[in-house]
């Protein structure tokens, strides 16, 4: 075995090149048309034969149950109403979803309509100009319904990008039963949480649900928090702004100190840091955790006939507690409108798409079918039908009896810079290492370079 | 045929179409990818602005994230090299040694994890590591160990160790077949001479298997150092980096940079760095472990 040490060197060094090459930067076309078109778009009757298929992107891969079901009941109403066009849906679960959608962006793939999350994710395809903007005076009236102030996280520079879905808020759901079978209080205030999370732990429950590895549920719980404390919606946001401080301000470090005791008594399941989204749901929805703190677009689990029956019929909702001492109302609810869609610039049937767009935002599909499916709380107004779910009930209360609301979620009110580092900061402050000093000090540095 | 090799348009109608691939899939991408680094941008197609250096300084003196992804490359590079590969060099020479059938069926087994697909591997390490159900923990607590039970992957204070024992655990296959084929090639009259002149046992392999071997192993350690810089796919789908950025390696950095942070320009700056350090770790072990090479 003889090796000619040279060419060896140099196979190696062509190999080491192939090997490292893992970014591959695609060149983007500038000529991207970012006309809102809402005056030229008068004509539908003309495309009525044409065969057309348009290119929906979605995070919700679940097409059975849920809102994923929700989307699919409003692509078949309009197919069947339009025969001539085909929608061919591409879906990924959250955290690649966004990763997969910012490929697409970069790519300036030929999406017709896309899913979007509102705040720093829309806004980095607002400034490559991947979507389109709406006129809002066309979303007004009984066509739409859409709810006062819902396009917060969807208006940039005050022109608006997408439309909500939803009406996202955090609560806690809980199982009824391992509350009851175990003797343990529901806890209204904070103190009880951690409580009753002590003693779920001596009993080997896990007490509460966390989706850790995603990071995002952390800066929701944080802000809570924070508004429990001061009943103030606007200070976090502030914060993120910076026109407040995160550092030596005595709320944010009480607040980070009762994150810390979260921590620190091990509220959260023994995974945390590992479960994404899907483990933190099978946790609880197998009835392994007594509660689990995530948004209002979780409503379909009461009516999903995957999961246990006994499930089922124990889920419950609880607004977040109240900090004693703490000038915040539990009434005071983290609510915004996260999830959304969009009209993507690069479309190819750029009429036939917003037909499509126009046609699932209309109050009567998409809000009206995902109430009525239990899926989650639509962002527009939306008729009782008297064959809600328990859990749809409880939520639509803690929703109507709000008496203030945040607007938006202050992780995704800065860049997606200040979002990477902030979650960044939160994991870890999680993963043991780190004070509430040092939390608040992370926190403002992302905000001061972001 | 000589005179097919001294026309140099022929030469070059043989040799162009290879070339034009490794340009548009190598050198463009590299081009490029220099190109945005020196930019300010959240993806191609966006406003960018031309920044100069800004985004290596800021790389090179302020990002501790970096230097600690770095660090974690070179530490599971060290493992695979101090750690894996010896005891790959190991099971290659008892492997050897065993012949017949049972041979093959070990053979077999001990590359079985490098045909699973990487996601089966990820999701069965989360699930064995898992604090709560998952089997390892089960069982150290039936032996008793119960007071080691631990989140061993949700920790801060073991995810790395524990990451370092999958990736280790994952590319032990690979190491031992390299390691076994170039066994193989060692002709049986070089151990019989060893032994004539009284060599044995540790002796003997470490006098005539690990020098006959020494052209595999420069060509390995290249190798390991170049998967542990490139690293990605296992660490981002069980921790993605975390908790806290404890399992934090250079390509998942890069790619949550680009993806999630939307720092495009910083990304690329990053893995211009990487594709330095790179060439300079290949570089490096090709000296470190340069050796005349043994004819048999």
């Amino acid at each position: 075995m003889v090796m000619n040490s040279k060419s060896t060197r140099n196979i190696l060094l062509v190999t080491a090149l192939a090997a490292v090459s893992v970014l591959s930067a695609c060149g983007g076309g500038n000529d991207k048309n970012n006309n809102a078109g809402s005056s030229t778009n008068g004509g539908t009757t003309g495309s009525a034969d044409k065969e057309v298929t348009l290119r929906l992107f979605s995070n919700l891969p679940d097409r059975k149950s849920g809102q994923g079901l929700a989307e699919q009941m409003v692509i078949d109403n309009y197919i069947k109403a339009n025969p001539n066009v085909k929608i061919d849906i591409e879906t990924l679960a959250e955290e690649p979803f966004k990763n997969k959608l910012k490929a697409y962006m970069a790519s300036n793939e030929a999406l017709d309509v896309t899913m979007v999350h509102g705040g720093a994710e829309l806004n980095t395809l607002v400034q490559a100009g991947y979507v389109k903007e709406l006129n809002p005076a066309e979303y007004e009236g009984d066509t739409y319904k859409f709810l006062p102030g819902v396009y917060k996280s969807f208006t940039f520079n005050d022109k608006l990008y997408g439309l909500p879905r939803n009406s996202d808020y955090e609560v806690i759901y809980y199982n009824k039963k391992l509350f009851d079978d175990n003797g343990i209080k529901i806890p209204t205030t904070y103190a009880e949480l951690l409580e009753a999370g002590k003693q779920f732990r001596a009993k080997g429950i896990e007490p509460m649900s966390m989706n850790g590895k995603d990071l995002w549920s952390f800066a929701a719980f944080f802000q809570d928090l924070v508004v429990r404390l001061t009943g103030d919606q606007n200070l976090m946001l502030d914060a993120v702004a910076k026109k407040k401080n995160f550092t030596g301000d005595e709320n944010f470090t009480k607040a980070a100190e009762l994150l810390a005791q979260a921590r620190d008594t091990k509220l959260f399941q023994e995974s945390f840091m590992t479960a994404d989204y899907g483990a933190s749901q099978n946790l609880f929805t197998q009835g392994r955790a007594a509660m689990w703190y995530m948004g209002s677009w979780e409503a379909g689990m009461a009516t999903n006939d995957k999961l246990p029956e006994d499930f089922r019929n124990n889920v419950n909702v609880l607004k977040f507690p109240v900090v004693e001492g703490g000038k915040g109302k539990d009434t005071d609810l983290l609510a915004w409108n996260g999830g959304g869609y969009s009209l993507v610039s690069s479309s190819k049937h750029p009429e036939e798409a917003k037909k499509f767009f126009d046609y699932m935002m209309s109050a009567d599909q998409w809000a009206k079918i995902v109430w009525d499916t239990g899926a989650a709380v639509p962002a527009q107004k939306y008729e009782l039908t008297g064959k809600e779910s328990e859990l749809q009930k409880q939520l639509t209360e803690v929703l109507t009896g709000a008496t203030s609301t945040a607007g938006s979620i202050a992780l995704d009110s800065g860049t997606p810079k200040f979002k990477d580092d902030a979650q960044n900061a939160f994991g870890k402050f999680f993963a043991g290492g780190s004070t509430p000093e040092q939390l608040l000090a992370d926190l403002q540095k992302a905000a001061e370079t972001q | 045929m000589q005179k097919v090799f001294n026309n140099k348009m022929a030469i070059f109608l043989f040799v162009f179409p290879g070339i034009l691939l490794f340009a548009l899939t190598f050198l463009v991408p590299i081009v490029l990818s220099a190109y945005y680094s020196f930019r300010d941008t959240l993806s191609p197609g966006t406003p960018s602005a031309f920044i100069g250096f800004a985004n290596y300084t800021e790389l090179l003196f302020h990002d501790s994230r970096f230097w600690l992804a770095l660090r974690n490359a070179v530490l599971l590079g060290l493992g695979f090299i101090l750690i894996q590969h010896p005891i790959a060099i190991f099971f290659a020479i008892m492997l050897d040694r065993l012949g017949g059938k049972a041979e093959k069926w070990f053979r077999t087994i001990f590359f079985i994890p490098c045909v699973i697909s990487v996601v089966v591997i990820s999701k069965m390490w989360l699930s064995l590591l898992d604090p709560t159900f998952g089997a390892f923990n089960k069982m150290l607590d039936s032996l008793g160990l119960g007071f080691l039970k631990h989140a061993w992957l949700g920790d801060g204070s073991t995810a790395l160790v524990s990451m370092l024992f999958i990736l280790i655990w994952a590319g032990f296959g690979w190491g031992l077949l390299f390691y076994y084929a170039g066994l193989k090639g060692i002709p049986d009259d070089m151990y019989e001479a060893a032994s004539l002149d009284g060599a044995s046992g540790f002796r003997l392999h470490w006098r005539i298997t690990v020098p006959l071997l020494s052209p595999v192993i420069t060509v390995q350690i290249t190798l390991a150092m170049i998967t542990a810089l490139k690293q990605m796919e296992t660490v981002f789908l069980t921790t993605n980096g975390g908790p806290g950025d404890s399992t934090q390696f250079l390509a998942v950095y890069l790619y949550n940079k680009a993806f999630s942070a939307s720092q495009y320009g910083y990304a690329n700056a990053i893995s211009i760095l990487f594709i330095i350090v790179c060439l300079l770790a290949t570089y490096l072990s090709n000296k470190l472990t340069r050796s005349d090479a043994t004819e048999f």
